[in-house]
């Protein structure tokens, strides 16, 4: 009965340890899906293709190694760069940089553009916050499949956090988690964490490259302060704030925002501090990343539709207008790049030596009228 | 489709029927709650969201299976009981300085570390035995160390929830010296003066000496105090020195005090010390993993943004009701859980007011949630620390501590910018 009783316990164990094993390898082949990187269509007119170890070997063959596609004009001009992806939870940024990739056409100058800049941060989703792994768009080129990531790196690739994150040089202090938060990691250096080495090599390909003007985009929740915003640092000022005034003539309303002086390890205030590029970092409103959001799925990202945010919005406690129509996905895409076009052109106006001329990229209303699909 | 509410109801329902009526663990209930909720949300049996939201979780698991050990071979080698005598012996004449002291002490880590449950089972277990010796009952021992180990996690110089906080409106975690020991020293001290200072007043050191284990620091010198020792200057020197020390994370630095002690004091059975202390974590380890899944299914389905509107849309002395009920509720996940869930939200909805203060004071109360059932991490480790099995029993004493600690919070919040003048 004894030897009975025991070999019943062990063959519940073993059970056990069965089914964790198999819902293990299932698990694990999906996370593993996630590692892919999505199949791009660049315009004709792509120029090259460079990556971040091209600014710092030891990148290569990591995770946080990424393409920079390099546009470059029939005329000479200036050197525009647009990052997007620093954080891949936010997916108005690195889908504005997608579109571009896809469409643009550089006359005058060169655009670099780096969809991906936290390329670890894609390859995971965040522990509780029930996230969708990919979300898809019916575009012109077939069904596209895109990653929705997290904020910061995997921790595959850095591991584990201090209990503080002390920001190199300064010595900042903030969350442990924020040590994985590429946007609080400029300007990085070549020895460091793996994410201070990404932001490294983006710092070094900005001054090796001489970018005039730099562009990180964003999002934000939708009651977060600084939402729907343009911040820029005191070399970037005049012409965010003359942007920001010509896009309101378009209905596009913007908040300047200055960078902080004593917040360190952002990108507008580290590329000012140690680089001659022009900072600009944008912000649109996204419902999926926000602590007040319902039900979580791919529809969210694209929609921009949530039940709890019309709420949030009737409690006065949002920081953009939000009614029935939601944010979608294109309404955002189409801020960015339409702040992208008038930034670019103002620049260049002021700067006649170093102008750059973008084209094929669609304005705010064409996005409206036509949607993403038509891009994509 | 089920609204939000009904599927809250269902998942609660579920938990309290699998944990009471057919008495599965707590952790096994949990995941069978979450099951329940992805299924009558129409999420089907999603493998991959159960899987994930237990991840959150690995740090702490590893930090509480190594900090058992390590507590365990300290008390095998020695260390602790000679401590405790130490304390006895040095302090009993002067009763409140020996509480004003070890208050102080047990909160060092949690301060160093913003961890209440490294707190707990360093610090923490070090006192325990002395205080019981002293005459302070057990449960109200393991409440003094629960409490304390909360304030230690809230009081500078790292306070992680109050990182969480600032980390979601972009302020740096620069100015909260000052609010946080304001926070946090004041209860602290009350607190543990309330629940042991008419036990100690009186003491009887040649009663008492009979009880205790006795001397090793006769036979083995400094060598018995180096693992602790050697896990403080690790600990601290990460903090103190970061350029010199690598950052070896705290579950490391216990593994090699732990290992430190083998050669520390008496001998004893590395291997089987460490199956026990395991098997003494696992039912812990279990209920995070569980609440990893639970949050991750409210969150998929809506239940978590349900609670939060909830929370921010009640009016103003009920908001701070709300405060102070939905946190701690919420920290039932974690005091971290609940700093990023709720303590963003609320402080937006305050904002204007001084920001530092409003941040000290949510990250204070939702330092509560460690006391929240069914985690209620500090209390389930103080709980053990003093060897008491059911941890309601000690929860009990906390009620009062609690609930004048949630008190302390919402003032600072009403008066942050009066006290902004002063902090
Ligand atoms: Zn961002």
């Amino acid at each position: 009965m004894k030897s009975f009783l025991k070999l019943k316990k062990n063959w519940f164990a073993l059970l056990s340890i069965l089914i964790a094993a198999a819902a293990s390898w299932g698990v694990s082949l999906q996370f593993r899906q996630m590692l892919a990187r999505e199949k791009l269509f660049p315009a004709p007119s792509l120029t090259q293709v460079l990556h971040l170890h091209d600014y710092h070997p030891a990148l290569k063959g990591t995770h946080g190694d990424t393409k920079i596609y390099r546009f470059e004009g029939k005329e000479p001009g200036g050197k525009v760069l647009l990052l997007g992806g620093t954080h891949p939870n936010e997916p108005a940024g690195y889908m504005s940089a997608y579109l571009m990739i896809e469409n643009v056409q550089v006359a005058r100058g060169t655009l670099y553009i780096i969809p991906r800049a936290n390329n670890s941060a894609f390859t995971h989703t965040d522990p509780q916050e029930g996230n969708p792994q990919f979300f898809t768009i019916r575009g012109k080129k077939g069904l596209r499949k895109f990653r929705y990531g997290s904020r910061d790196t995997n921790p595959i690739d850095q591991w584990p956090d201090p209990d503080i994150y002390l920001h190199y040089p300064s010595g900042q202090e903030l969350a442990g988690n924020e040590t994985r938060n590429l946007n609080r990691n400029y300007p990085g250096r070549p020895d460091g964490t793996f994410t201070e080495q990404v932001a490294y090599a983006i710092v070094k390909f900005i001054q090796s490259e001489k970018i005039d003007l730099a562009f990180d985009l964003h999002e934000a929740s939708p009651e977060y302060p600084v939402v729907n915003a343009i911040v820029s640092s005191e070399s970037s000022q005049d012409i965010a704030t003359e942007a920001a005034l010509e896009l309101a003539f378009e209905d596009l309303h913007y908040s300047l925002e200055p960078s902080p002086y004593n917040f360190r390890g952002l990108s507008h205030r580290e590329w000012e501090n140690y680089t001659d590029a022009l900072p600009i970092l944008m912000e649109t409103a996204n419902p999926i990343q926000g602590r007040l959001r319902g039900k979580t799925d791919a529809r969210l990202i694209l929609t921009g539709w949530d039940k709890m945010y019309l709420k949030a919005a009737k409690l006065g406690v949002l920081s953009v207008p939000y009614d029935s129509s939601g944010l979608p996905l294109k309404v955002r895409v189409g801020r960015h790049i339409e702040a992208f076009q008038k930034i670019v052109e103002i620049f260049s106006r002021d700067h006649p030596d170093k102008a750059v001329r973008i084209l094929n990229l669609p304005s705010y209303s064409e996005l409206m009228e036509k949607g993403i699909e038509e891009f994509f | 489709m089920f609204p939000e509410w009904l599927i809250f109801v269902v998942m609660t329902l579920s938990f309290i029927l699998a944990a009471m009526w057919v008495k599965w663990p707590i952790g096994i209930s949990l995941i069978a709650a979450s099951i329940i909720g992805a299924l009558v949300a129409g999420e089907g049996f999603p493998v991959r969201h159960l899987i994930e939201g237990t991840f959150a979780y690995l740090d702490p698991i590893l930090i509480i299976s190594t900090a058992m050990v390590f507590m365990e071979v300290l008390r095998r080698s020695g260390a602790l009981g000679s401590l405790s005598r130490l304390i006895i012996v040095k302090m009993h004449r002067q009763p409140f300085w020996l509480l004003f002291f070890i208050t102080i002490f047990i909160m060092f880590p949690g301060m160093i570390t913003g961890l209440s449950t490294a707190t707990v089972l360093t610090t923490g277990a070090l006192v325990a035995p002395a205080l019981m010796h002293l005459g302070i009952p057990k449960l109200k021992v393991a409440a003094m160390i629960a409490m304390s180990a909360i304030y230690g996690m809230i009081a500078p110089p790292i306070n992680v929830p109050a990182m969480i906080i600032g980390g979601g409106v972009d302020m740096p975690y620069i100015g909260f010296e000052l609010p946080l020991i304001f926070a946090t020293f004041p209860l602290a001290i009350g607190v543990n003066l309330g629940l042991g200072y008419k036990y100690v007043r009186q003491v009887d050191l040649e009663k008492i000496l009979p009880d205790l284990e006795a001397d090793a620091f006769e036979a083995y010198g400094w060598r018995l105090y180096s693992p602790l020792i050697l896990v403080v200057v690790l600990l601290l020197g990460i903090r103190l020195f970061p350029q010199f020390f690598p950052n070896l994370g705290v579950p490391l630095i216990f593994m090699i005090g732990s290992l430190a002690g083998l050669f520390s004091g008496k001998k004893f059975n590395f291997w089987k010390l460490s199956h026990q202390s395991l098997q003494e974590a696992l039912p812990v380890i279990g209920i995070l993993m569980g609440i990893g899944m639970f949050i991750q299914i409210m969150t998929l389905t809506g239940v978590r943004g349900m609670l939060v509107i909830g929370s921010l849309s009640l009016p103003t002395f009920w908001r701070y009701l709300g405060i102070s009920t939905m946190m701690p509720l919420f920290g039932a996940i974690s005091a971290y859980g609940s700093a990023s869930v709720l303590g963003v939200p609320f402080l937006l909805a305050y904002l204007g007011r001084n920001e530092i203060i409003v941040g000290s004071a949510l990250s204070l109360i939702s330092g509560l949630g460690d006391l929240m059932p069914p985690t209620a991490l500090a209390g389930i480790f103080a709980a053990q620390v003093v060897g008491e099995g059911n941890y309601f029993r000690v929860l009990k004493y906390t009620i009062i501590p609690a609930i004048a600690t949630a008190a302390w919070g919402i003032a600072m919040i009403v008066l942050a910018n009066q006290l902004g003048k002063f902090l």
